[in-house]
């Protein structure tokens, strides 16, 4: 009984170690700065490990059943320790406390085990023998877990799976020590009942580890997914929740279907119905089709180019029906031609000129999609604009992020265009930003179809007084080699997001 | 006993500490697979060999062909003084390069992510007197005009996309590569300080009216004044003007070794601060630090001027022997096994000296790069690795720039080879990654580099990518090492302006010399610079009027 006990110093000891490595590991991968995440999360479980030896004196009676219990729990928190922190890294508002949490109390339970232990032992060895067996297995145990960890568990099992290991195990050593102490322990069929779901959890957890990951992005969703895949550009996700349908683009918002033709009416319509006949409309980005749609209200349209960059993204649109109902099934239309090709390239190239160019990107939230709102593409887009030509471009929010609205404008004018600037109220956005330009300044018309729901010659109006609140404090270009923009967009949003 | 317990666990702690720190060693120290392929490729070793194995034997046959100029060499400065004949109007002239493409250290590689660079990846922005590179630059549409004010305008496709530069320090990144955040009030008053006296010597001028620094280096000022400064090492010139603060030594020891792979002790102060006061360049539409890059690097350059010059290359051919025969010179190749004679009426030598005197034949004792003569030439080693990634690992502070350094590192760091795409939006990328071996006395370096297990050196950079992130290891897909044993001339203490490179100047009879290495500055400027000169003594001799 003795021999056994040791060797459950050696297994707690070696699981103990893993847990921590553990979560200094998976605080480095979500956190970042390994040195500081190892630092603190070491000190930490130390600091609480000391905490659990100091209380160990206080559990007088049924040191067997305490000890038990403790494998038990530690087993199951251990266990689940490294999913539970890649699950909840999305929803946690601070998920430093969540970590420091989960590994003080692992850190206690583990700083509780060994004393507890050496007193079970106390009577069966000399106190001199007793310290020196325990501590030799205990640090035999430490040198097994930190040199398993980065050339076994790591590699070959990852981490959530090696922290399932690991509380199996001393699970395992719960069940043996029960059984060892069959006839001493109360409550027995309740412990072996415990220890045997525990068991079931942690042996599910481990073979369904994958299976985890994949659930963790969608808790991340307000609704239920109903369509989502990687492609090489981007993370798309489509939720379906009641008749609402949105479309996530690495998790950013895009447009949700009960306010998106307000967003799209007034990305198309104040240029299409400032435009006489016009027939020829290049759309960059808008892979959704929505905006395509609206276009396709005009009789005098004879093509429409729509490029952008995601196949996958189009081919979703056209060819599933419950999407592609909601643009009206217009990437299939004749008079439409998708290309899948990266617009700034893609521009560089073009040779032909168009009436009406849209262009619809993702807000400048990173240094690439930057690039697409600097004065260079700009002037690529001019040369693909004809000399009436009008020019569309969504701009963010004029009211979250005024001065990068405003940079917009400044850029555009910078290369020569007329601007007029514009916006409009979505619920799911908040207000929106468009600029109208073209090479000569720009005279609104108001030759909308039939059916429209938002736009009107009256609304119009009020869309383009910008209050106070909506006036910029700085006034900068967007070049390559500034990025002006994106540090702009950075700040504003930031702030904004600070403050919600 | 609860102490006890608490020091058994500290040791555990003290383990799992040391294991975070060191895990980039252990990882790769215990793995002798990779997980992805890597290829250690370089310059063609035949010329090595064949001079190491006396094997270069000219070819005994009468010359086959004929030219007026043969240029040997097609490297930056091979290239332009072909460049140069050809715009004024001169066509009677062939480049031989050893290498199946032209370019040498500019030269560039392409997988299915990105091209990237295997040497040289910038030019700044030209100054004012570095006319031929305007000129240059003017022709093939990197300067599209100039502003009312003189300044040229950049295509912007070229100028270094923002944001250009992040370094790696306290744990996280800070933007730009002058350590600026957390300083002592010293540290602070020293960059200051330093940079007060860069400014100065930016606009200072010599006795002559011309610029104490330049580029090229040869229209620098005369003035003793600046070029004393040649005599003593950079080291010395900081410890004189009382500058130790760490950040700031670290900055300038970054800076020598980014433009010479030497390091400050061995740098003149003449070069050290040429890095700083020599780059004058404006432009219309950039900030005045600004370069111009592309993916591949000067690789485009390159490919420019091959464009240009595509009737006039014979690569794959190493030229065996210049020599002084009757009715001219006459220049023996080897091709693989077949050897070849060539004849001409002058020859540009656009390689590096120190082969002039395997080649060259009877090159003058006296000139430097003569075996004869105790080796005055010294070229720094360099190991370039290309290496393919998943993405840039995320990390702490700034966003991902163009030149990512590490404080920590005895490396250069590295440089995004995507980020002057136009079309990033895919997040695969290959990162160049520059190790000057500038810690070793030049010889050591060339045989380390050479002897060395070529798996230790793809470990010693994972190691050192490592410390600035930490699981760099899980993104990479491929990596290509890419090794130069004569990288760079070293402008060592007295060499810029001392004898040596004065005599390097001269011709040896019909054959003038071209390469970076008689600038003691090895750059593109100066190599053009040296291609062009060259060209022009060439043109001058023949009579040859430009038109
Ligand atoms: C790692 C590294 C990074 C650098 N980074 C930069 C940078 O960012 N910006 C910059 O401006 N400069 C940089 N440089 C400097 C670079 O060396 C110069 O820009 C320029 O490429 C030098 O050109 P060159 O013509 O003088 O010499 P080389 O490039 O040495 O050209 C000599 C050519 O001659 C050929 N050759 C040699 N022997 C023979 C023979 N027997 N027969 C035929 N051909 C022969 C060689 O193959 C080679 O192509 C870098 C250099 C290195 C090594």
């Amino acid at each position: 009984m003795t021999y056994a006990l040791l060797i459950t110093v050696f297994v707690i000891s070696t699981c103990g170690l893993v847990y921590e490595l553990i979560a200094g590991t998976v605080a480095s991968y979500l956190l970042g700065d390994s040195i500081t995440q190892f630092s603190t999360v070491i000190g930490v479980y130390l600091f609480a490990m000391g905490i659990g030896s100091f209380f160990s004196k206080y559990i007088e009676k049924k040191l067997v059943f305490t000890f038990v219990q403790v494998e038990l729990i530690v087993g199951l928190i251990g266990g689940i320790s490294a999913a539970l922190l890649f699950f909840l890294f999305e929803h946690v508002e601070n998920f430093r406390i969540l970590l420091y949490s989960l590994v003080s109390i692992i850190g206690i339970l583990i700083g509780l085990e060994i004393p507890l232990l050496m007193r079970i032992l106390k009577d069966k060895l000399e106190f001199k023998d007793l310290v020196s067996k325990i501590f030799t297995f205990d640090y035999v145990g430490a040198l097994l877990a930190s040199l398993l960890f980065p050339l076994v568990l790591v590699p070959h099992l990852g981490l959530v799976r090696s922290s399932m290991l690991f509380g199996l195990l001393n699970v395992t050593v719960g069940l043996w020590t029960i059984h060892i102490f069959r006839n001493e322990l109360p409550w027995l069929n309740t412990l072996r009942a415990t220890g045997a779901s525990l068991v079931i959890i942690l042996v599910g957890g481990f073979a369904f580890a994958d299976k985890l990951t994949s659930m963790a992005e969608a808790s991340s969703y307000p609704d239920s997914i109903i369509y989502s895949t990687s492609t090489p550009y981007q993370r798309i996700v489509i939720t379906g929740g009641g008749k609402e349908i949105k479309l996530f683009l690495n998790g950013n918002l895009q447009f949700s279907s009960k306010d998106e033709y307000r967003y799209h009416e007034a990305l198309i319509h104040p240029a299409m119905g400032s435009l006489k006949n016009p027939e020829n409309i290049l759309v960059l980005g808008g892979g959704d089709g929505m905006a395509v749609r609206e276009l396709l209200k005009y009789p005098s349209v004879k093509n429409i180019t729509l490029v952008d960059l995601d196949e996958q993204m189009t081919k979703i649109f056209r060819d599933q029906p419950a999407f592609s109902h909601l643009n009206d099934n217009s990437l299939s239309n004749p008079k439409v031609k998708v290309i899948n090709a990266d617009a700034f390239v893609w521009l560089r190239k073009n040779q032909n000129q168009f009436d009406f160019i849209c262009v619809d990107f993702p807000d400048p939230s990173n240094f690439s999609l930057g690039k697409l709102y600097t004065d260079t593409f700009y002037a690529a887009v001019k040369r693909a604009l004809k000399p009436d030509g009008l020019l569309v471009i969504q701009s963010t929010s004029p009211y979250y992020a005024k001065n990068s609205f405003w940079c917009v404008v400044n850029t555009l004018e910078a290369v020569g265009y007329k601007t007029l600037p514009y916006h409009a109220y979505v619920p799911s956005f908040g207000d929106w930003g468009y600029v109208l330009a073209g090479n000569k300044p720009v005279k609104l018309d108001f030759d909308y179809p039939t059916g429209l729901r938002y736009i009107s010659a009256a609304t119009m109006e009020p869309m383009l007084s910008f209050p106070k609140d909506m006036q910029p404090t700085v006034h900068c270009i967007n070049k390559l080699n500034n990025q002006a923009l994106v540090h702009l967009f950075e700040k504003e949003w930031g702030e904004y997001v600070e403050t919600h | 006993m609860s102490k006890r317990i608490s020091r058994s666990a500290f040791l555990k702690g003290a383990g799992a500490l040391f294991w975070s720190l060191t895990s980039g060693n252990w990882l790769a120290g215990c793995s002798n697979k990779f997980s992805f392929p890597v290829r250690w490729l370089g310059p063609s070793m035949a010329l090595g060999h064949a001079i190491r194995d006396r094997t270069l034997t000219p070819h005994k046959g009468k010359p086959e062909e004929k030219k007026t100029i043969y240029i040997i060499g097609g490297g930056i400065a091979g290239l332009s003084a072909g460049w140069w004949l050809k715009r004024n109007g001169f066509d009677d002239f062939q480049i031989f390069e050893l290498e199946k493409n032209v370019g040498g250290n500019s030269s560039s590689g392409q997988n299915d992510v990105s091209k990237y660079p295997r040497g040289a990846h910038y030019v700044p922005i030209p100054n004012e007197e570095s006319q031929y590179v305007r000129e240059f630059f003017q022709e093939i549409g990197i300067i599209k005009g100039f502003a009312q004010d003189g300044k040229a305008i950049y295509d912007e496709l070229y100028l270094c996309h923002d944001p250009q530069e992040r370094l790696f320090k306290d744990g996280s990144f800070q933007e730009g590569l002058v350590p600026h955040k957390g300083l002592q009030s010293e540290d602070k008053k020293q960059t200051e300080r330093f940079f007060k006296i860069i400014e100065e010597l930016r606009s200072a001028k010599g006795l002559d009216g011309k610029p104490a620094f330049a580029i090229p280096v040869d229209l620098s000022s005369n003035d003793s004044k600046y070029k004393e400064l040649d005599q003593i090492s950079m080291t010395d010139w900081l410890l004189h003007n009382e500058f130790d603060s760490k950040p700031l030594l670290w900055y300038v020891e970054y800076c020598c070794k980014d433009d010479y792979g030497a390091i400050p002790d061995i740098v003149s102060a003449w070069a050290g601060l040429h890095y700083f006061a020599g780059r004058r360049g404006r432009a219309a539409n950039g900030e005045h630090n600004t370069v111009v890059t592309w993916p591949e690097g000067n690789g485009f350059l390159v490919e420019k001027l091959r464009e240009k010059l595509k009737n006039h290359l014979k690569t794959g051919e190493m030229v065996t022997q210049i020599s002084n025969e009757e009715g001219g010179l006459k220049v023996s190749t080897q091709a693989g096994d077949s050897k070849k004679a060539y004849q001409c009426e002058y020859a540009i030598f656009a390689s590096p000296r120190f082969l002039a005197d395997y080649l060259v034949k009877d090159y003058p004792k006296n000139l430097p790069g003569s075996s004869k003569k105790k080796n005055s030439l010294t070229y720094s080693p360099w190991i370039v690795a290309n290496i393919t990634l998943s993405r840039i690992p995320p990390s702490r502070g700034v966003q991902p720039a163009w030149d990512n350094v590490s404080y920590y590192s005895e490396s250069l760091g590295y440089v995004n080879a995507t980020h002057q795409n136009i079309s990033t939006r895919s997040s695969k990328t290959v990162i160049t990654y520059y190790l000057p071996l500038s810690s070793f006395e030049p010889k050591a370096g060339r045989m380390k580099l050479y002897t060395d297990d070529q798996k230790k050196w793809l470990k010693h950079i994972i190691a050192d990518l490592d410390k600035m992130h930490p699981d760099i290891q899980t993104y990479i897909k491929e990596v290509e090492l890419w090794p130069w044993g004569h990288g760079m001339i070293r402008p060592s203490v007295g060499y810029v302006w001392g004898e040596e490179r004065k005599l390097m100047q001269q011709n040896v009879g019909n054959i003038y010399f071209a390469h970076s290495d008689m600038s003691g500055i090895s750059n593109f400027e100066e190599a053009q610079y040296q291609g062009i000169k060259a060209a022009g003594h060439i043109m001058d001799k023949l009579g040859h009027k430009p038109g």
